[in-house]
Order: structure tokens, then C-alpha cells, then sequence
């Protein structure tokens, strides 16, 4: 008997491989990792949309793909490929994950104060892929809440010292009086279906030819 | 007084001052120690910067704006300590352009408008020196770097070969790349940046503002021994020779002493058959005239990345520079070294278009190019 489709969304990965160039042992080694990493991102029943190159077309490649994930050894030299798309996409950002064997906790700390939400994965033990990933995803988002919350913030604040600045101009220039001149800024937005803080700035637009 | 400083580099020619002060005993002279550390990526050395695990770093000059600033990454206090070195990076284009008689960046321009392909070019950063050369040399051109073509970050080590492959139409990167290209016939020298900028800044000596604040006397020592180093080797050929032959090294940067030797000494060819010693290669010190940390420098990038929508604000671009370069502990590291130091903070220079940066006016500056206004975000609405 078939099972019901209850799949929540897999995560979609894109992992990129070993940057060519790099030293025959380094290359070696970033070579063991991300074959230890896509294992244990298998097994821990990820979603590997993608392993690609760290070549000329990833910028594309993602582009089309639209991974939720990114996962790139941090000694790699595709990063500054990545950093491309980083700039890019910056109004939809995603998270980066880099990988290393690097156990140090300052390093993640660093990667993540960068602005690429990362992570490090020490050991790569295939158990140890998931809650890791887990993390990283759980902090990007509430990163990415956070700036969204405060960047509108800082846009209520703006709006509201717009519309005190228009009814201070329409309080010395019409004689009314507070609730007034807020009555009659809110009408107009209304009745021309814009946000009270476009009214407020037409009104101080037009103060300042006057 | 902290004495090891855990520096990094990327295996490029001009990180020759670190190299040098290190081989030559000039740290352990003024009483510190390098740790010198070859890093993979420009971003893993920011990383590397931001969490401590280096102290200071040859590293791009425009990236630690970018840093400061918070273009792709969380703003984090920067400093530059000194510039290591002026001019030598290069453009250079595809041997198929080359052949067709493309070969400057007007006939580039017209190739670009009549071709009905897509020109892809690359840069080592997307907030770094050659990405700002190489979008001022075609926009000078009459090129759109972020409309007309498309561009690429790309590892440097991967510049040559994308060439050779098609997969790019140029790219501009530091030496021995540009020589690299030539070399293996891959590709040809559009433009030096000299041509572009004499004199423009290139690598500077990063380090985080934490790390300067608190460590001003190593600072300090760093500053002089670099300052000895970079006039050790622009004292002669001989001394430049030397340099070669050591950083070829595969410790260093790894190349064949003939891709970094010849453009060291000034010496270029084109790969078109022009051959010529450059009037004004690269250069480590200039009588302490390369080295010190302009503040006209610093906005430059500024104003660029603000050109190009990387910032999309107006910064106070005097203020950043002004606590971003530390002139007051270059000045008493110039004493240290016995290296002259200018008394101003700004200079002034013509660039390939004719065009005079001198520090005074950005806003100005900015609003002269074509269309007057900077251009809204980057990457929106432009095809990347």
C-alpha cells in the first residue's frame, strides 16, 4: 500500500567540487572531503540538486538551479566565484556552507560575520552532516528575519517623520489644528490609494517649491 | 609587544614586499617576526582577517573598502597600514581578438556592438582593484561593464586557461597572469594599468581596525621593515632579479621565473610583437611616494563601487578614508625606515579618460560620468 504524500520540501543543495589549481595535495584533500561530505549529505537524506564544477559557468549554473543551499570547501578558490553571486543575489540571499576539516569555532564565527551565513563541518561523520546543516539553515533564517525586521524598522521610522514634517506644514499653512491635518493627509491617501507616507512627501515636495 | 604576525598573501607578484621583508631578516630587524601564510581565495582571507587567524594581509586594496562598507558581507572596521605597490596588473585579451585586429578598447567596443554573442570578461573580485580597472578601461572605451557584456569572477589561477578555452573574451588580474597568457599563447596585453591609471594604488596592507588599534607598535615595525623591503627591491635590477628567482618558489607564487622576471623589470611583451621597457612598471616604493596610504586613494574605490552600485548610498567618503588609512602610524613607521613622507593627504591624478581625480569633490566626481547619476542596484535588472 502506498504511503501518503506527506514529504515536507527536501532542502535543494548544490555542492561545488574542488577548484582545479589548487596544489596537488590540497587538491587531494578537498577531494576527500566532498566526497565524505556528499555522503553524508546522501545519507542524511538531502537533496544533492547539483555537484558542479568550480568553473566559469556556476554563477549560471546556480541561476538556473536555484539551490536553497550552497555548500563549497572553504579552501577552495571558486569561493571568490561564489562571493560573485553572493554580490549578485543580494537581495535574495541564500546560505553558504563551507566545509573544512578546520575545528576551530572561531573560523565559523568569522565566516558567518561575513555575511554568508556558513558553517564549518569538523570531522564530516555522516550523523554529524545533518544537525550541522540544520544549524546553519535555522540561523540564516533567523538572520535573514532579523534584517528584514529591522530594515523595517528603520522604514517606519522614515514614514513617520514624514507624515509629522506634513502635518506641521499643513497645521502653518491651512490653520488646522493636529487631528486635522492628519484627517485630511490620511483622506487623500485613501482616495488615491497611496501610502500615507507618498501623501506626506508630496505635501513636503510641494512645500519646498512654495 | 606582540612580535609574530601571522601575515597572508596571495601568490601574486606585487606580494614581493612581505616576501622579501621575511627573506631578508628586515622583520626580525625591527623586532617582530612574519608568519607568512598563502591563502587559497580573497574570500577566505577576509575570513581569515575577520576571525583572527591572520593579523594583516597583502591584500586588495578595494575589498578592504568593501569590507568596511559591508558590500556582500556585515560591515566590519578595517585599516590600511601602507600601499605595497603601484601598476603592473594587466587586460588581456582573448588571441582570437588579437587576430581579428581587435587590439584596444575602442576596436573592442565596436566588435561588442556589432557582434550578436554575449562578451564575457573576468576579474579576480567583485569589489577589488581589477574589477574597478577593468569596468573604468571599458567604460572609457564605450563599453557598459554591467549591460553590455557579461562578467566573471575567477580564480586567477584559472585566467589563462578560461582564455584559451573560449569561456572568457579578457580578463584583467595582478602579474604573472597577464604574462602567463602571453607566454602560452593564449591571449595578448590590451592595456597595462598604468595605462589605465599611472601610479594607481594596488595592494594594500590590511588588517582590521581591532587588530591596528591594539597593536600599534607592530604595527609600526611591520610598516618600516615592509618600507626597507619595498626599497630593496626597487634599488636595482639586480635586487629585482633576486626577487624573481625567490618568488618563484612554490612556497611563494609558484610561477616560472620567466612569467615574473621580465614584467618585474619593466620589461613587456604584448604577444603581438611589440616588445618595450615600460616607463612605469610595477613598483614597490617610489621614494615612500607608492607606500603612502592616500586618502584620494581610498575614495577612489569608494566612488567606483558607488559608480557601479555596489554601495548604494553616498558614504562620507573623506571621513572612511580618513580612519580607514592610518597616515599617523605610516608616518611614524617612515621615520623608523628613513623614508620621506608627503605632507598632504590627497593627490592628484589623470586617468586613461582624461579624467583628473584629485579627492576633492566624489559627489562630483561621480555624477560626470555618462548619465550623470549612479546607477541603481547592482545585479538588478543587469543579466549576471
Amino acid at each position: 500500500m502506498k504511503s501518503p504524500p506527506s514529504v515536507p520540501r527536501n532542502l535543494r543543495i548544490v555542492v561545488v567540487n574542488t577548484a582545479s589549481g589548487a596544489g596537488e595535495q590540497a587538491a587531494a584533500a578537498q577531494a576527500r572531503r566532498n566526497t565524505a561530505l556528499r555522503i553524508g549529505l546522501l545519507e542524511s537524506g538531502y537533496d544533492i540538486v547539483a555537484s558542479l564544477p568550480a568553473d566559469i559557468f556556476l554563477p549560471e549554473r546556480i541561476a538556473q538551479i536555484q539551490p536553497d543551499m550552497i555548500i563549497i570547501d572553504s579552501e577552495s578558490a571558486a569561493r571568490d566565484v561564489l562571493e560573485h553571486i553572493v554580490i549578485a543575489t543580494r537581495d535574495e540571499p541564500r546560505p553558504i556552507v563551507l566545509f573544512t576539516d578546520d575545528q576551530d569555532p572561531s573560523s565559523m564565527d568569522a565566516a558567518i560575520g561575513a555575511g554568508v551565513s556558513a558553517y564549518i563541518v569538523a570531522g564530516l561523520q555522516a550523523e554529524r552532516v545533518k544537525p550541522v546543516l540544520d544549524v546553519a539553515l535555522a540561523r540564516f533564517r533567523r538572520e535573514r528575519k532579523l534584517l528584514d525586521e529591522l530594515s523595517d524598522t528603520r522604514r517606519q521610522l522614515a514614514d513617520r517623520k514624514l507624515v509629522e514634517r506634513a502635518k506641521g506644514v499643513l497645521m502653518a499653512r491651512s490653520g488646522l489644528n493636529e487631528e486635522e491635518a492628519y484627517r485630511k493627509l490620511r483622506s487623500m491617501a485613501m482616495n488615491r490609494k497611496l501610502r500615507l507616507a507618498e501623501v506626506a512627501q508630496r505635501v513636503l515636495d510641494v512645500e519646498d517649491l512654495l | 609587544m606582540k612580535t609574530t604576525l601571522q601575515a597572508g598573501f596571495m601568490p601574486l607578484t606585487d606580494c614581493a614586499p612581505l616576501i622579501m621583508a621575511s627573506v631578508l631578516g628586515l622583520d626580525e630587524k625591527h623586532g617582530i617576526k612574519l608568519a607568512l601564510s598563502r591563502e587559497h581565495s580573497w574570500s577566505g582571507m577576509r575570513d581569515r582577517l575577520l576571525n583572527g587567524s591572520l593579523d594583516v594581509a597583502h591584500v586588495l586594496y578595494g575589498l578592504i573598502y568593501g569590507v568596511e562598507l559591508g558590500i556582500g558581507t556585515r560591515a566590519v572596521p578595517m585599516a590600511v597600514l601602507m600601499n605595497l605597490s603601484r601598476n603592473g596588473q594587466a587586460i588581456t585579451l582573448s588571441r582570437a581578438l588579437g587576430e581579428a585586429g581587435v587590439t584596444d578598447g575602442a576596436a573592442l567596443a565596436a566588435q561588442v556592438r556589432r557582434s550578436r554573442r554575449r562578451f564575457t570578461f573576468a576579474h579576480t573580485f567583485p569589489t577589488g582593484n581589477h574589477a574597478m580597472f577593468l569596468y573604468y578601461w571599458l567604460a572609457a572605451s564605450g563599453i557598459d561593464p554591467l549591460r553590455d557584456v557579461r562578467m566573471a569572477t575567477v580564480p586567477p589561477g584559472q585566467m589563462a586557461a578560461s582564455l584559451a578555452a573560449g569561456h572568457i573574451d579578457g580578463f584583467c588580474a595582478g602579474e604573472p597572469w597577464g604574462a602567463r597568457a602571453v607566454l602560452d599563447g593564449s591571449g595578448f596585453t590590451a592595456a597595462t594599468s598604468q595605462d589605465i591609471w599611472p601610479g594607481h594604488p594596488g595592494k594594500a596592507l590590511g588588517a582590521t581596525a581591532a587588530f591596528a588599534d591594539a597593536h600599534p607598535q607592530a604595527c609600526r615595525s611591520l610598516v618600516a621593515a615592509l618600507l626597507e623591503a619595498a626599497r630593496w627591491i626597487d634599488a636595482s635590477p639586480l635586487h629585482r632579479d633576486a626577487t624573481a628567482e625567490v618568488l618563484a618558489s612554490p612556497a611563494y607564487v609558484n610561477a616560472g621565473r620567466a612569467a615574473i622576471a621580465a614584467r618585474l623589470q619593466g620589461l613587456y611583451e604584448d604577444g603581438l610583437g611589440r616588445r618595450w621597457q615600460d616607463p612605469d612598471p610595477l613598483c614597490f616604493h617610489a621614494g615612500g611616494e607608492a607606500n603612502f596610504p592616500w586618502l584620494s586613494d581610498g575614495m577612489w574605490f569608494m566612488t567606483q563601487h558607488r559608480r557601479w552600485g555596489l554601495l548604494r548610498e553616498d558614504p562620507d567618503y573623506h571621513a572612511v578614508a580618513a580612519r580607514v588609512n592610518r597616515v599617523g602610524l605610516y608616518r611614524e613607521a617612515a621615520v623608523l625606515a628613513g623614508v620621506a613622507a608627503p605632507a598632504t593627504l590627497l593627490r592628484s591624478s589623470v586617468l586613461v579618460d582624461g579624467r583628473i581625480w584629485n579627492g576633492r569633490d566624489p559627489a562630483a566626481y561621480i555624477s560626470s560620468f555618462a548619465n550623470g547619476a549612479p546607477r541603481p542596484v547592482f545585479g538588478h535588472g543587469a543579466p549576471q
